[in-house]
Formats: structure tokens, sequence, C-alpha cells
């Protein structure tokens, strides 16, 4: 029996690779320096994801709870290095902050997902475990990436308002009340808005993936709309964790304002 | 370094005081063993030269900043046994740069009664917030106003108006005249002047230009080092 989709073979996969190509003339051409960046980026993610599809099937096969958790644990380890990566403020620590957001916020959004509303048995279940945490993880990094920056620039560029309305009394939360609004909504808006587009102007990833895997593009459907609206909800949740921590920690216990300047004040 | 010689009533309640205050920014410049006190209704000037501390020592009355030794007494107690919203409601502070939210001039007024640490204390109405607005010199600015639309010399008004409705027992001032014109230096420095005729400790960071009408204690810091004169 033929499997229901076309098998990709090793040269396909190398014409594939070609098309990196295209975005290295661009950086080439205009001298943007990305072609480092890029054939980095090309190899790791041969490697990657190659890594990932033996571990997986290794995993499909064991079926074993400890695993499959120390998979999970990995793939937030590293989307917290990730953020780490991304946000460039280094006068505060925000390791623990974006480690509890991580693993709270996709460890009980995909718990959920798996177990009541796919209904996987068991709840780890690795085909169902595996993808959709990814998924999460990967959401949840951008949008703490994103909340992190932001709310980071915005106390910086607003200190003088911030010490303003602690000079009048405010508690560091009543200082930074609308700064930690508008972080959090930054975090929030990119899921929001591919909740928009869906269906109109994309196909989302894995819709595809089920798509070309064979799958009835109804069924398709449904998974897909399960994780957008997962996805909305661990992005909100994972920026309201670290936000909460980080916001406290920007702050001495005599709500002075603990972000420096290169000089130290 | 001396302490303020002043009468001698007034010295046993001062409203602040310095007690062999040191302080250091990580870059190593600082404040060391700066010891005074400021009783109430006095007007201190503090002078120096760019960079010498006048701000931090401002900085360090409202803890924006934190004593490395010594202490700052407000009415006999160190200013960390107070909760921090309540000390900062009691030692006000005028940023150099007016600092304004978006809304309308009365908000802005307002903004500190809309805190939780003043949380059922009676809120100022219109008629204060005129007399106040008339008292600087700005009677043609309306209460519904954009507050962000007026210029900076307003701004720093509303600010100083700002500071004071709460009624707190000291306001340090941090070169509030420095970007105003003539006009506005003046109303501002002679309501701070009346403000210390009103028994509120005034700190003022300014020009050495400026002599308050109004009898002064002037303070000048200078390398770290802090002189008091009479």
């Amino acid at each position: 029996m033929t499997a229901p989709f076309i098998s990709i073979a090793w040269p396909q996969l190398m014409v594939a690779l070609s098309l990196v190509t295209i975005s290295g003339a661009v950086s080439v051409y205009y001298q943007l320096k990305l072609e480092k960046d890029l054939a980095i980026g090309a190899v790791r993610t041969f490697v990657q994801l190659l890594a990932m599809g033996y571990v997986l099937n290794i995993l499909f096969g064991l079926n074993n709870a400890l695993l499959v958790m120390g998979l999970y644990a990995v793939m937030a380890f590293f989307s917290v290095r990730i953020v780490h990566g991304r946000v460039k403020e280094k006068s505060i620590s925000y390791l623990f902050p974006t480690t509890a957001a991580v693993l709270f916020s996709c460890t009980l959004i995909t718990m959920l997902v798996t177990k009541v509303v796919i209904g996987a048995d068991p709840w780890w279940n690795p085909q169902y475990f595996i993808p959709i945490g990814g998924m999460v993880a990967g959401n949840s990094m951008n949008a703490l990436a994103i909340s992190l920056e932001r709310f980071f620039s915005e106390l910086r560029t607003r200190r003088d308002e911030v010490e303003m309305m602690l000079c009048h009394g405010a508690d560091y939360k009543e200082a930074t009340v609308d700064i930690f609004r508008k972080a959090l909504r930054a975090g929030m808006i990119p899921s929001i808005n591919a909740m928009m587009g869906v269906g109109l102007v994309s196909i989302p990833g894995m819709m595809t993936g089920q798509i070309l895997a064979g799958a009835n593009p109804e069924e398709a459907v449904r998974y897909q709309i399960v994780v957008m609206f997962m996805l909305v909800a661990s992005t909100a949740l994972s920026s309201i964790i670290v936000l909460l921590l980080v916001r406290r920690r920007c702050f001495s216990p005599a709500m002075t304002l603990l972000l420096r300047n290169g000089n130290g004040k | 370094m001396t302490t303020q010689t002043l009468d001698k009533t007034a010295l046993d309640t001062p409203i602040l005081e310095f007690k062999n205050v040191n302080f250091s920014w990580p870059g190593g410049h600082g404040l060391s063993d700066v010891s005074f006190a400021v009783p109430a209704g006095q007007f201190v000037l503090i002078s120096g030269p760019s960079g010498a501390g006048k701000s931090t020592l401002l900085r360090l009355a409202v803890r924006l900043e934190e004593v490395a030794q010594g202490e700052i007494l407000l009415r006999g107690s160190p200013i960390d046994t107070f909760n921090p919203p309540e000390l900062r409601t009691r030692v006000g502070f005028v940023q150099q740069t007016p600092v304004i939210l978006a809304g309308t001039v009365r908000e802005n007024l307002l903004m500190p009664f809309t805190l939780q640490v003043r949380k059922g204390i009676p809120v100022p109405d219109d008629n204060v917030l005129l007399e106040w607005l008339e008292k600087l010199a700005l009677e043609n600015v309306a209460l519904d106003a954009d507050a962000l639309t007026l210029s900076v010399g307003q701004k720093q008004r509303l600010c100083l108006i700002r500071s004071v409705l709460p009624k707190p027992d000291a306001i340090c001032f941090d070169e509030p005249t420095s970007s105003l014109d003539r006009e506005s230096r003046e109303c501002v420095e002679r309501v701070a002047e009346d403000l210390a005729g009103q028994g509120i400790a005034i700190l003022m960071v300014s020009h050495t230009s400026y002599h308050p009408a109004c009898p002064h204690m002037h303070v000048t810091v200078a390398d770290g080092k802090v002189e008091v004169l009479s």
C-alpha cells in the first residue's frame, strides 16, 4: 500500500536547500552581512529537525512518560535560552521569570489540550503532547521576547514618568500600570492578529502539514482551530506571568527603580 | 561640613535631618559625611557645580537612592522605617524636567489622589485647583485643557501645584527653574518661598544667583562635600 502523500527523498531535500541561496544572494548583493547567520540557520534547521525526527521515532516506540516529559523540558529550556538571546536588557535578571512562565503556561495549556480537548489517552501520548507542546512553547517564546523587550524599553524611556509617580506615593504597580498594559498587549497581539488572517490569508503550518500528510482537510481544520485558540491562551498566560515577576524585580523594596544606565544612574 | 545652628527649639524637631550620610554611585563619585537639619518652614537653597551631587541629596531624601552609611530622619524617625509610598506623601519631589501625563490639567493635578496611599483622603475641588492656578499665573489655563499642549514653563508650574496639593511636610525641588523664562522662574520661586512661610520645609537646588526673599539656609555641594552656610 502506498503512503497517502508524496515522500520527500534526500536529493529533493537538497534541491529545497538550494532555495536558501536566494536569500544568500540577496544578502551578498546588498551587503547585508547575513550570510553567516543564514548558513548557521540552514544547518541548524537541518540538524535540529532531523534529530527531532529521530528522537520522536524512538519516543513513539518507547511510549515512556518520563522520556516525553524530558524532551518537553529540553524544548522549554531552549525556548528560555532563545528569549534570553533576543532580549537585550542585562541589568535585571529574568531567567527565573521566563522559566516559570514557559513551564507553567505551556505545560498547563498543553495538558489541557491533549487531555480535555483532543482526549488523548494517556494525556502525555508523544504523538500529541510533543507537537502541541512545541507549538505552545514556540509561540510563548515569541510572546515573552516581545513583552519583555517592550516592557524594558518603555521603562527606560519613561523613567522620569515612573519616578514622578513613585515620588507622589505610587507603589511599583501603580507607577507602571500603563507600561505593563502596553507590554502585555504587545505580547498578545501577534497571536490575536493570526486569528484574523487564518483561512483568508494563510493556511497555518500544522494544517498544511496534516493536509500534505493526507489528512481530511476538515479534520485538519478542527485541529488548527484548537491550535489557534490554545496559542492565544498560552501567549497571554506566559506574558502575564513573566511581566508580573519581572516588574517586581525592577524595583527595590524601597520602591526605587533598579533599571540603571551604563553610568550606574 | 558643619551643622547649621538655627533657633534651638526649631532644631529640636527638624522635619528632615541628614546625619553623617554617605552615598556613592557605581562610578565612584557621590556624597560623604553629609549632616544638616531642616526645621519646619526652613527654606534650604542648595547650589554647587554640575555633577557635584545636589540632585543626589534630594533623591536620597525620598529614597529614590539609598543611603550607604548614616541616616536621614523624617521628624526624628529614620526614613527607612516608613513605608516608601507613605514617606513620599510626606516629602514631595519636583523633578527638573516637568513630567506631565496624557490627560487634562485637572487629571494631572489630581493624579496623586488616585493612588492607593491616599485612599479616603478628600480630593480638592475645582475651586482649590483654580486658586492654585491663579497663584502661579496660570489663570488662563482651563482645567479641562489638554495638559500636554502646555508650554514647559506652564507644565513646571503644574508639577509644583501637583506636589503641593497633597500638603506634604517637605518639598524637594530639583532645579525646577532651569528651563524656565524669567517670569515663570520668579513665579515658582515666590510660591516656594510662600510655602516655606506656611511651615513647609523647602529644599531647592537652584542657581547661585538666586537669593530667596525669605530667611533661608544655603547649602553648597562640591566634590561630594556639603557645606552649610548661614
